[in-house]
């Protein structure tokens, strides 16, 4: 088999050739630190930059009344702490990915785990463009179709990528969807109760 | 499931009801919940369990005309409850709104149904209780205890009764009923079909029997207590609600136990998948198992549920627990079920798959579409103006949630149509073909 390098151009070709890609990522052997500082550190910082900039213009709109207003030194810290969750989840999804690769007899480098993550998570980088307008159901409306499609990406391209069986690639996205799911609705749960604790928006408790 | 997708259409567009009462949201909200929880999942766990406690007992069903009056007297009921809520007749507790003669009713058919079931273990041939009866077990005793002490209503009229429980004690009395109905039907009953079939799906022995075990003692202890993390906030004392938190938490450790044996059985035999369309669907339940378990204990701690509570989160978290786990188990069962006992191949394998990857599109869409629905809501009707006030009427946040509604209803549309499919699925395997009759194993060194 020959070994090319991993290239950030790969997701430019996720929407129209999602099979190339997986067996262009399974040929490589990437490096945990490339992957990380060429490219899902750069996808990373996309989603606060555009949520801090539409929000700073336009507020959130959560559907009822004005919208809500968030002063720019405490919307430059959300967002910063945006960023850094998003890379907490990044580097820990890798390493359970990595963690679980051992039970499914995949391959075991953190750098392919990296890869596949960044490439997986790519589409929902992207389409956080829509922070640039944020307004919640909008924003559900184009995340949504992408979240699908990335869930798409992970059950299709693990196998290939770790050099699996489909079958065992089914067990292990489904794993690591359940790992994903609970990782989200975390998230959810703590930044309720940052805001219920006087971080964020204003709320009345 | 269909009333549902139709109360989900009421949000969005409120004159569907065409005036007629009995199309009213009240009503058939009521209906939708009460035929999901009793009409189709008590059936499958009373189908479930009768199945699978002669083949871990090794001996045929106790009193079997016993188990044909459970089959057909549940039915009924649930059938005339049903009309009963559409006609308008009300309890007034959430999960246990029939009136008085189907309190009764219930209560009858459930003895009978416990004679057959422990009847059948009593005589078993076999040493051990297999963990999947315990589970059952559990159902059976624990709902039955709730369903009495919570029921316990002076009737007035054939159609009318009142609670026994005054005030508050009412309440609690019905979140302890409410949340362990969720704990011990939709969770410890589902665990023992779990604990069933998705060994002898996977043609392995479960992962590791010793945490099975502990996890339903574990599981059995703590479920009771948690009922009042349904009353944060109100107006019942608060070391009630404390300790609701607490053990809310705390059953997070034998749950999760519960969802890594399960992981960790079917990891070992991926090879099923090829032949078996069932197994996926066991193994997404899983997955959501794993999503609602969390989400509850999380949801249970109160700076938490002061966002979440009287939202759509809530709605959210019991659709990942009725979407993605009891159905999705209850879907793979079938699957594997139905063939067997006609003793022919799945109609289409093809069809199995759009339904799993239809579900799977149908329960993501719901859940994310409950999310941000909730969380907005939680944040809007927390939000204060300079005065102090709020800043935001009731009126106008349902008014900003009908796009999140036309949302959830396509899903619901979109997990309805797989439900079809596999309805169509198992008609066509079922059809024409007798039921196969056999006998249950014989003891283990008698054969």
């Amino acid at each position: 088999m020959t070994t090319t390098r991993f290239s950030p151009l790969l997701i430019s070709r996720l929407l129209t050739q999602p099979s190339r890609v997986f067996a262009d990522l399974a040929g490589t052997r990437p490096n945990a630190a490339e992957v990380f500082f060429k490219l899902a550190i750069w996808l990373g910082c996309l989603p606060p930059l555009f949520a801090y900039i539409g929000a700073s213009h336009f507020g959130w709109h959560l559907g009822a009344g004005t919208p809500l207003i968030v002063p720019k030194p405490v919307l430059a810290g959300i967002s910063f702490a945006y960023f850094l969750t998003l890379l907490f989840g990044f580097v820990t999804t890798a390493l359970v990915s990595q963690w679980m690769a051992a039970t499914y007899g995949a391959r075991l480098s953190l750098g392919i785990h990296m890869a596949l993550i960044t490439i997986v998570g790519a589409p929902l980088a992207i389409g956080s463009i829509m922070h640039l307008y944020p307004h919640v159901f909008l924003n559900v409306l184009v995340l949504v179709p992408t979240l699908i499609w990335s869930m798409y990406l992970l059950y299709r391209g693990l196998p290939v990528v770790l050099r699996i069986d489909p079958q065992r690639g089914m067990l292990m996205a489904s794993a690591l969807v359940a790992y994903l799911l609970v990782a989200a609705v975390s998230l959810l749960g703590l930044t309720a109760m940052l805001w219920i604790h006087g971080i964020g928006p204003r709320v009345g408790y | 499931m269909c009333a549902g997708v139709y109360v989900a259409a009421e949000l969005v567009w409120p004159t569907i009801d065409f005036g007629q009462p009995w199309l009213s949201f009240g009503r058939l909200r009521t209906l939708h919940t009460n035929v999901v929880v009793f009409g189709f999942g008590v059936p499958a766990l009373m189908a479930t369990g009768f199945y699978s406690v002669q083949r871990t007992s090794h001996v045929p069903l106790f009193m079997p005309r016993l188990a044909w009056f459970v089959c057909y007297a549940w039915q009924a009921a649930i059938l005339l409850g049903g009309l009963s809520l559409l006609a308008g007749v009300n309890a007034s507790k959430e999960y246990a709104e029939l009136e008085w003669p189907f309190d009764i009713a219930i209560t009858v058919v459930w003895l009978s149904f416990a004679v057959v079931f422990f009847g059948t273990i009593a005589t078993r041939k076999v040493k051990q209780i297999y963990i999947s009866n315990w589970f059952y077990g559990g159902l059976i005793i624990v709902i039955a205890m709730l369903h009495v002490v919570n029921s316990a209503a002076l009737p007035v009229t054939l159609t009318k009764s009142y609670s026994l429980y005054p005030g508050a004690q009412d309440a609690i009395v019905q979140w302890w009923y409410g949340h362990n109905a969720v704990g011990f039907l939709l969770t410890g009953g589902f665990l023992g079909m779990l604990y069933y079939f998705l060994p002898k799906q996977a043609d392995r022995p479960i992962w590791s029997y010793r945490l099975s075990i502990i996890a339903f003692w574990a599981f059995t202890y703590s479920y009771i207590w948690a009922g009042p993390h349904h009353l944060h906030y109100n107006a019942v004392p608060e070391w009630v609600q404390s300790l609701g938190m607490v053990m809310s938490l705390i059953l997070l450790a034998p749950s999760w136990a519960t969802m890594i044996n399960g992981i960790m059985t079917v990891s070992g035999a991926w090879e099923k998948l090829r032949s078996d369309p069932a197994m996926k669907f066991i193994v997404l339940s899983l997955a959501f198992y794993g999503l609602a378990t969390f989400e509850g204990p999380m949801m249970a701690i109160r700076s938490v549920n002061v966002v979440s509570h009287f939202t759509d989160w809530t709605i959210g978290h019991v659709h990942s627990g009725a979407l993605g786990w009891n159905a999705l188990i209850t879907f793979g069962t079938f699957y594997f079920l139905v063939p067997r006992l006609v003793g022919a191949e799945l109609y289409s394998r093809r069809l199995a798959n759009v339904h799993f990857w239809l579900a799977l599109a149908g329960i993501m869409l719901y859940l994310l579409a409950m999310w941000a629905a909730g969380v907005s809501q939680g944040l809007l009707w927390l939000s204060l103006d300079e005065l102090g006030e709020l800043r935001f009427g009731f009126r106008d946040i349902m008014a900003s949630m009908a796009p999140y509604y036309v949302l959830r209803f396509l899903a619901g549309v979109i997990f309805l149509a797989g439900a079809a499919l596999m309805a169509i699925n198992l008609w066509l395997t079922m059809s024409g073909r007798a039921t196969r009759k056999v006998r249950p194993p014989a003891p283990v060194g008698t054969a």
